[in-house]
């Protein structure tokens, strides 16, 4: 992260020591001849990438990376320059400008050029299209994976087995031809059990937000936890460490009854307990969440961090059907759900987490989570009887992150929800809602 | 007598006023001063400065702040904008149910009841079209001051349609509009229209009836005002019954509700001892730090 406002948890500095020796890999691979994958992570096949010996890189974190690191700007402004329009998903071009500016990665190392562009297909059809860019800039093998939307709100038998059949016949055959390896079920299956043990962390910890007070936030410390498990370690050791670590430090606070560390400090008095739906803002991240942690929010449930999948609901990835559990796993995900199923999971985590409010992040330059988002908020208003928020933001474009606006917002918002709390509070008693005494 | 200060740092202006809180409030004095790319603290100090001149009291007994005023540094307490905007609107109309507040970065429509408390509200999006600073931007391209923009607006015999949705299209069209020669008054009578239409949406949205009091720097724009009772007049064809009211001091709105807060919350606590009495240099950043 840029700055320092929030105290680091040991796993925030064990994620961090991760991420740098996988980008030393990334910037060695041409050297040492291990071969690197471009994927996306809703719906990425790490596991499967790995049991052929290759290293996932996937775009969208390096995007978001160069956003918390103020990188994004620049290299907005250089994808702009080169013809790509304002109302393109951030993140493309933050990845664009990157490339065009020497493809110099969030940690400072050089991104190796793919060796395969993995595109599994969950919803956002802004995947293809950057995709297709990249292929013309690097003239390397693409594979697609098209994952049947849930339209229907379920992947029937014979969605999964038609993922199942593009698995066989052309992303591993794909992956063989590039690794030069023959694909190995025995150890895939190795993998997934280990996806399994980190998911099963994950869960612990996400559930944690059940107990009041939270000791965790689930949407700004969510993105955290979520890291090596959406990102390129699923199925390897140093997750299932990770996931360890985190839920024992987890555990701590648990049995402490403390909050999370915040930009505001260590949130132990939580006034509000909120759900968010979107993704956040990283430009001014820090910001943008001690805009919560001030008036004593804390996100205790967030659809964003289920865009690399739904484990929460009860996935896990299963060796025991190594195929069968990544068509399950991809067809899961959160963008490739419907409107009515992702008001289903914010009315679900409504009750389950007891939230006060709910909050929606809508994000200028993702449609993909954006249309329908006011529908969304009418509904859930309607359904568990709370009122909804909406505020304005973007991914990765910090032109589209207006503090002052959006702390009004959050402001008015938080008041509200405190005047509903005190609705019962006699006519011309103390009503105020003061912030101080 | 309680006498209590309230500040109210918006966008646009920092607003103060000094108020006698007892049981019938009255105003005492009152200031207001652009912020105009100055430093926030030095506006603050400044209005701060003539109320407690004009007033010429020898004691606050609570300085309260609303709007973005949390880092004033000699306030006794922060009270949030809609709460202050609600109880400064029912005393300065005490029939009104529903304030809106056009304010420099947005409009806001609160609904509470005859206590002041917060029922609900509903805000306009993010976009800056439906804000205070557009139609300066606006004034200021067409080269009328922000005084004139009511009344020139009233004189329009054909308004001139512009983009409700977005402020840099409003603006376009307005460029556009003054090459094809269109009439000040006319392009300003249709910026009106359109920021009223979004105005009569959000009070629909948040079914309003009744006296709805309008607060904030663009309450006292007789054009606005005309434009916006159009607006709801033609809704009103759809059953909502609303009647606009405000007031000269409806600008300050926000800074009253915050000194009467205040009042309340002195007496609440049995607080002994003032804020700041006359002994005591003024009540500024540099004298709190």
């Amino acid at each position: 992260m840029r700055d320092d406002r929030v105290k680091k948890d040991r796993s925030m500095l064990l994620q961090k020591e991760m991420i740098a020796e996988h980008f030393q890999r990334l910037e060695d691979a041409p050297r040492s001849g291990e071969k690197v994958v471009y994927t996306f992570v809703p719906g990425n096949l790490t596991e499967l990438i790995r049991s052929f010996g290759a290293l996932p890189l996937l775009p969208e974190i390096n995007a978001l990376q160069s956003g918390m690191r103020g990188k994004s700007k620049a290299y907005i402004a250089e994808a702009e320059k080169a013809g790509h329009s304002a109302d393109v998903c951030t993140y493309v071009k933050a990845d664009i400008g990157m490339m065009m500016s020497g493809n110099i990665g969030p940690t400072g190392t050089r991104l190796p050029p793919p060796d395969l562009l993995l595109l599994s297909y969950t919803g956002c059809y802004t995947f293809m299209k950057w995709f297709e860019l990249l292929r013309e800039q690097y003239k390397c093998p693409t594979v697609f994976l098209q994952i049947p939307y849930q339209g229907d709100g379920t992947l029937l038998p014979e969605h999964r087995e038609y993922v199942v059949k593009q698995l066989r016949e052309d992303v591993i055959p794909a992956l063989e031809a590039v690794t030069g390896r023959a694909y190995d079920e025995g150890r895939l299956r190795e993998l997934l059990a280990l996806s399994a043990r980190a998911e099963d962390d994950l869960v612990a910890v996400l559930h944690s937000a059940k107990q009041k007070p939270s000791p965790i936030d689930s949407y700004f410390g969510g993105v955290y936890y979520i890291g090596p498990i959406f990102s390129a370690f699923r199925g390897t050791p140093e997750g299932v460490a990770y996931y360890e670590a985190l839920r024992e430090e987890v555990e701590e606070r648990q049995a402490l009854g403390i909050g999370p560390e915040t930009p505001s400090g260590r949130l132990d008095d939580q006034r509000f307990r909120i759900v968010v739906e979107g993704p956040p803002n990283w430009t001014s991240f820090n910001e943008f969440w001690q805009m919560f942690s001030d008036e004593g929010a804390v996100v205790v449930a967030s659809t964003y961090t289920k865009v690399g999948g739904t484990y929460d609901f009860g996935f896990r990835h299963d060796p025991g059907d190594p195929l069968g559990t990544m068509a399950d796993y991809c067809g899961g995900c959160y963008t490739n759900h419907n409107l009515p199923g992702r008001i289903d999971m914010l009315v679900d985590y409504v009750k389950q987490y007891a939230a006060d409010g709910f909050l929606i992040n809508s994000v200028k330059s993702c449609n993909s989570f954006s249309a329908g988002q006011l529908l969304i908020l009418r509904e859930v208003e309607k359904r568990t009887g709370i009122p909804g928020g909406f505020i304005e933001s973007d991914l990765v474009d910090p032109r589209y992150f207006s503090a002052a606006n959006i702390k009004n917002r959050l402001e008015s918002y938080f008041q509200m929800l405190r005047e509903r709390r005190r609705g019962q509070v006699a006519p011309g008693s103390d009503a105020t809602a003061e912030v101080t005494p | 007598m309680t006498i209590t200060a309230g500040i109210d740092v918006g966008s646009g202006a920092v607003k103060a006023v000094v108020v006698d809180g007892s049981a019938e409030p009255r105003v005492l004095a009152h200031a207001a001063a652009r912020i105009r790319r100055r430093d926030v603290a030095t506006v603050v100090d400044e209005v701060m400065g003539i109320v407690l001149a004009e007033s010429g009291v020898d004691r606050l007994d609570y300085i309260a702040s609303t709007g973005e005023g949390e880092e004033i540094p000699f306030a006794t307490g922060h009270f949030y904008g809609m709460t202050t905007h609600a109880r400064g609107a029912l005393m300065l109309d005490p029939r009104a149910r529903i304030v809106l507040d056009i304010g420099a970065l947005h409009t806001r429509a609160v609904a509470m009841d005859g206590h002041g408390k917060v029922l609900d509200y509903k805000m306009t999006s993010q976009c800056a079209s439906g804000s205070g600073q557009f139609l300066e931007n606006i004034a200021r391209y067409l080269g009328v001051s922000l005084a004139e923009v009511g009344p020139l607006s009233l004189t329009a015999p054909k308004p001139e349609g512009v983009s409700s949705i977005c402020a840099v299209l409003a603006e376009t069209d307005v460029i556009n509009m003054v090459s094809r020669g269109i009439a000040t008054n006319d392009i300003l009578r249709g910026i009106h229209d359109s920021m009223a239409g979004r105005f009569a949406r959000l009070l629909k949205s948040l079914k309003a009836e009744g006296v709805v009091f309008l607060s904030g720097g663009l309450a006292n724009d007789i054009g606005l005002q005309a434009s916006l009772a159009d607006a709801l007049a033609a809704e009103r064809r759809n059953g909502a019954e609303i009647i606009l009211s405000t007031d000269p001091l409806a600008i300050h709105a926000g800074a009253l509700g915050a000194a009467i807060w205040g009042a309340f919350r002195f007496h609440r606590l049995g607080t002994t001892g003032a804020a700041w009495t006359s002994t005591e240099p003024l009540p500024t950043h540099e004298s709190a730090r």
